[in-house]
């Protein structure tokens, strides 16, 4: 168990932990070796136990305390909860987000390459206990080979009668259909996703109404992300008690900690949640390239707040211990950055990726996106001014809470908390001020 | 009853509506871009954006609330909402920004965001001067910009069709346009292609934005986006007056504004009526407006020469008693109004004639259950609710053949034009027309020829297609003196802005014609019957009082919207 500062990690005694999601299985991709190894065992269990009824699949998931791995981590079974009661006449749909574009995160990936079958199996359960009849499966089209390759397991998921009519002869039935996406990081959002799925322009939709109201069609649906329905054929199979006594009380279950930057081995890592932080990047991740001092980490995809070296002493990976050091678990996308980083230009980067990336429908993240990077572009060429940095913060809460979906709170959380966090080094930056700097440069009243 | 309450002030409400709407009936503004009635609610340009509490209840008792304070304990939500798409809600506090500092500043803020793309285009750009851009930014925009950079630049002349033309830039990306091609015409031939902040609306590849509805997209754009191939450049909205009418390309009888400079007719928009069109115009009723100006014929002509009104009038009222009654064939108008057709009548059944027919104008298949209908004419519901039945050409040829007919009074009409008859069908009939054009195909064969005042120069009633009788109202003058038509002008003009650019009064663009109501019983005078109103108005009083189907038809119950006439007319 480690200890630092006092503070101790809520994942127990991970170095002896064993991968559920990314088990280190050889080929575990084919439907053969997935089967050997105990997959669609708990779908079988789940269609032809007569106590596995759909309620009392979604009791299990409610009582595992898996919350969503897509970012914003939403309890998933209450989620599942907020479908309307059954209606024959009534479609209903399960999308399953394997959009994955934030800056820094590359989990989902990894589990549609080797693991595949488990999503596929994630996505029936869940089918079964919301009486879905079609699932999708949206993949971001840039992954255009990981969708062929789970494109071909499927075709065999088919064959064998383990989707589609009659699953195992139960009488149950439902399909899965994989979507290939058209390349856009908004296409992540549910709502777009939703737009998107229907071959409309991605452009998020106001909410109210959420999906289970009118989603897909306008019909019931609900939208989970990859992970967190991997996490579903575990917690059937194993029992949710025993999901939730893995890593924080509070937000258990084992976690794909996406880790890149400036560490020796970047990489995709399968541990509880609950990591301390010191833990990952020293001990999992061998340490910090050439031995150099840790400056920053990004613990989540590139939206979440910043942290300073100084701030992650003692700090785990989930969200009560991330919300108590002012950042989020996001994604766990964690982008670890060493001492020679530039922190002007690392948010130049950022801030060009979400200007990029506004789908433009809503003013203050279409238009305040494309100012952030301007004003940070010029910092960082030195030709910024001291007033400059008032103005961004005070961009960002023209941003923050004020649009339709939450790209804009994305692209301005970063600016904020960089700034906030680094502001030493932005000042360093701005052209110096041979007059006294002024107090604010908000608008007038 | 449910209450609400706005800025410190309650409000009832019986049903479910959205909160931006609720404000909006009840005088309360709310600035906004993207919301429109007729369409759905994208909130996307969060302009509305208001603060909204719920007054805490007790959960078992169902109670009010009440603090230490004694006042209702009101919780609001965390983040701004926009109104538009906000539902109201019985014990909803609202606070806009007449009484939030943070919602003032929130609208300041989009205001200065939507600014720092838009190019200064205003003192050359259609829509300044009723610009909600313009307008809002003066209203509650930020002084200044903080914005020092490049604004982004996109195609400024994108013709997306024969009709509408595009500039990107100024473009604040409200997807009116887009949702109206979706939603209200569906044609579905617009969409916003790129992303961000490059956006702009477009057709989709091979595509035309030609639809017979495209305009409507020019008035709801809430910028200058989107211009009118057709009117762009042509004025500013200063330099116009306009005055509300119908239509006459049809028998929706939609309703518009004629916007007039110089004493031109520039631009035909819609207007709202619930009843009617909504708040939309075909493409046909929009550019029908150039015959209003040019082409006219000026001045009465005797003999193919120009004549004085005196002698016109004259030599109509000789050519009426030179004849046989019964062989004097009247020709009815559904061009013109009920009130021009019911003094034709009057004159037809004074003289002992038969009674007055019109010549119907049906394209069939060019209606399309919305607002362009097969009939081509404003009026023919209304001639047939006075008795003037259509007339089909072969009877009136015929008629013409048998020698039956030996004089013409042509009301409004080419009946040669229209393949009623020809000149030499004539034979020697001698004809009276009410003309509009000098290339009036039947002015060149008759005998006398009155120039008629056009529907945008006169009073009268039009019943569509739907039995809806609705007003015209004067937006140009024509020449010479007439105290009706002048109050009228002075009335129902909106001189906006009231500037001098507008020079309606120049001689040089009036044109010397008379409304039938003038000229109908100036002829029928010399024929020994005297038709002495003071105008159209007292007309129509005539008409409702001895005809059934005009009950209860009045001016004032007409108003801005028109009235339905009587059922028993509608199932005649
Ligand atoms: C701009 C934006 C991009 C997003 N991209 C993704 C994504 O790529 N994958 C994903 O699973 N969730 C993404 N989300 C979150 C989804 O909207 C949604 O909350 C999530 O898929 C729900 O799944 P979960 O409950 O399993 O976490 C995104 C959200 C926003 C606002
Ligand atoms: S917040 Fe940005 S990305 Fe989201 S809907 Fe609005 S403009 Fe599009
Ligand atoms: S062109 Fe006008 S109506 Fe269309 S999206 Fe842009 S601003 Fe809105
Ligand atoms: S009117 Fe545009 S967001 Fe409400």
């Amino acid at each position: 168990m480690s200890v630092s500062n006092g503070s101790v990690s809520k994942a127990g005694d991970w170095r002896s932990y064993q991968r559920v999601l990314l088990p280190p299985v050889k080929d575990l991709h084919k439907l053969e070796v997935y089967e050997q190894h105990g997959g669609y065992a708990s779908l079988r269990k789940a269609l032809t136990d007569p106590a596995w009824t759909p309620q009392a699949v979604t009791e299990e998931v409610k009582k595992s305390g898996l919350k969503g791995r897509g970012g914003a981590g939403f309890p998933t079974g209450l989620k599942w909860t907020f479908m309307p009661p059954v209606n024959p006449d009534v479609p209903r749909f399960l999308c399953c987000n394997g959009d994955e574009s934030e800056p820094g995160t590359f989990k989902d990936r990894q589990l549609m390459e080797y693991n595949p079958h488990l999503v596929f199996e994630g996505m029936i359960l869940a089918s079964y206990a919301m009486s879905v009849k079609t699932s999708y499966l949206y993949v971001r089209g840039e992954y255009a080979d990981w969708i062929s390759h789970m494109e071909r397991e499927l075709e065999k998921l088919y064959a064998k009668g383990y989707v589609g009519k009659n699953i195992m002869g139960t009488g149950f039935s439902t399909d899965l259909v994989i979507h290939k996406g058209a390349g856009a990081y908004i296409c992540g959002e549910e709502s777009s996703l939703m737009e998107s799925l229907e071959g409309k322009r991605a452009y998020p939709r106001s909410k109210p109404p959420f999906p289970a109201q009118r989603g897909i069609w306008g019909y019931p649906t609900t939208i989970n992300n990859v992970e967190t329905l991997a996490c579903v054929p575990l917690i059937l199979e194993k029992g949710g008690d025993w999901y939730a006594k893995i890593g924080a009380e509070k937000h258990p279950g084992p976690v794909l900690y996406g880790i890149s930057g400036h560490v020796n081995r970047p990489g995709v890592y399968e541990y509880p949640t609950g990591m301390l932080i010191s833990d990952l990047i020293y001990e999992v991740c061998g340490g910090i390239r050439g031995g150099k001092k840790l400056k920053a980490l990004v613990p989540g995809g590139s939206s979440t707040p910043v942290l300073r070296a100084d701030m992650i002493d003692g700090v785990t990976m989930d969200a009560d211990g991330l919300r108590a050091a002012g950042s989020m678990m996001g994604t766990a996308g964690m982008l670890v950055l060493d001492e020679d980083t530039d922190m002007v230009s690392f948010l130049r980067r950022i801030t060009h990726f979400y200007h990029h990336e506004s789908c433009g429908q809503c003013t203050p993240c279409r238009e305040g996106t494309g100012w952030l990077e301007n004003i940070v572009t010029r910092i960082d060429e030195g030709e910024g001014n001291l007033r400059d940095l008032d103005l961004l913060l005070d961009l960002c809460s023209q941003m923050e809470g004020r649009t339709v979906c939450a790209l804009a709170d994305a692209a301005a959380w970063p600016v904020r908390y960089t700034v906030e966090r680094f502001r030493s080094e932005f000042e360093a930056r701005c052209r110096p001020s041979l007059v006294s700097v002024p107090e604010t440069a908000a608008l007038p009243a | 009853m449910p209450t609400i309450t706005i800025d410190g002030v309650a409000h009832e409400f019986e049903a479910k509506q959205a909160l931006l709407q609720f404000c909006l009936d009840r005088g309360i503004e709310v600035p906004h871009f993207c919301y429109h009635p007729a369409m759905s609610v994208p909130a996307n340009c969060r302009q509305c954006l208001v603060e909204v509490g719920m007054t805490e209840v007790d959960r078992e008792t169902r109670q009010v609330k009440f603090g230490e304070d004694g006042k209702p304990i009101v919780r609001f939500l965390p983040k701004l909402q926009t109104s538009c798409s906000q539902e109201i809600a019985d014990g909803m506090v609202v606070r806009t920004h007449r009484t939030s500092d943070l919602v003032a500043r929130a609208q300041k803020d989009t205001l200065e965001l939507l600014l720092i793309n838009h190019p200064l285009d205003c003192p050359i750009c259609d829509q300044a001067g009723h610009c909600p851009l313009q307008i809002q930014a003066y209203k509650y925009g930020p002084e200044g910009s903080r914005f020092e950079f490049e604004k982004t630049h996109k195609p400024k002349r994108i013709e997306l069709g024969p009709r509408v033309m595009l500039d990107g830039e100024r473009c604040i990306n409200c997807t009116r346009c887009v949702r109206f091609t979706g939603e209200v015409s569906k044609s579905h031939q617009l969409t916003i292609i790129e992303r961000g902040v490059r956006n702009y609306p477009m057709t989709p590849p091979g595509v035309v934005f030609d639809e017979p509805y495209s305009m409507n997209v020019i008035d709801i754009c809430p910028v200058g986006a989107l211009t009118s191939v057709d009117f762009r450049f042509k004025a500013r909205v200063w330099e116009m007056s306009k005055t509300a009418s119908i239509t006459v390309s049809n028998a929706k009888g939609s309703n518009c504004w004629y916007w007039v400079k110089d004493n031109r007719v520039l631009k035909v928009t819609p207007r709202d009526n619930e009843q009617v069109n909504r708040y939309w115009l075909p493409d046909e009723d929009r550019l029908d407006y150039e015959r209003f100006n040019d082409g006219r014929l000026s001045g009465p002509v005797v003999d193919g020469r120009p004549s004085s009104w005196d002698a016109a009038y004259a030599a109509a009222a000789e050519v009426l008693g030179s004849v046989e009654p019964a062989s004097i064939l009247f020709l009815g108008s559904a061009h013109a109004s009920v009130e021009d057709n019911w003094l034709l009548s009057r004159l037809a059944t004074h003289l002992g004639a038969p009674a007055p027919v019109y010549i119907p104008h049906v394209d069939p298949g060019h209606g399309d259950g919305w607002l362009r209908t097969d009939d081509r004419t404003p009026n023919a519901r209304g001639c047939e609710a006075l008795g003037i039945l259509p007339i089909d050409a072969d009877s009136v040829r015929k008629r013409l053949s048998s020698g039956a007919v030996k004089a013409v009074y042509v009301l409004e009409e080419d009946p040669i034009a229209s393949g009623v008859f020809s000149a030499d069908d004539l034979g020697s009939a001698p004809v009276i027309v009410h003309a509009w054009h000098t290339d009036n195909r039947t002015l060149a064969a008759a005998k006398v020829g009155l120039p008629a005042a056009m529907v945008v120069e006169t009073i009268g009633t039009f019943v569509n297609e739907d039995g809806r009788a609705q007003r015209v109202r004067p937006a140009k003058a024509i020449k010479g003196v007439n105290r009706t038509l002048m109050m009228e002008v002075g009335k129902s003009r909106h001189d906006l802005h009231g500037t001098p650019f507008d020079r309606w009064y120049d001689e040089t663009n009036l044109v010397d014609c008379q409304p039938g109501w003038v000229s109908l019983p100036a002829v029928a005078a010399r024929c020994g019957l005297e038709l002495s109103y003071r105008g159209p108005k007292d007309i129509l009083a005539e008409i409702a009082g001895s005809n059934e189907a005009f009950r209860g038809v009045s001016y004032e119950a007409m108003g801005e919207s028109g009235v339905r006439l009587q059922e028993t007319a509608q199932t005649a």
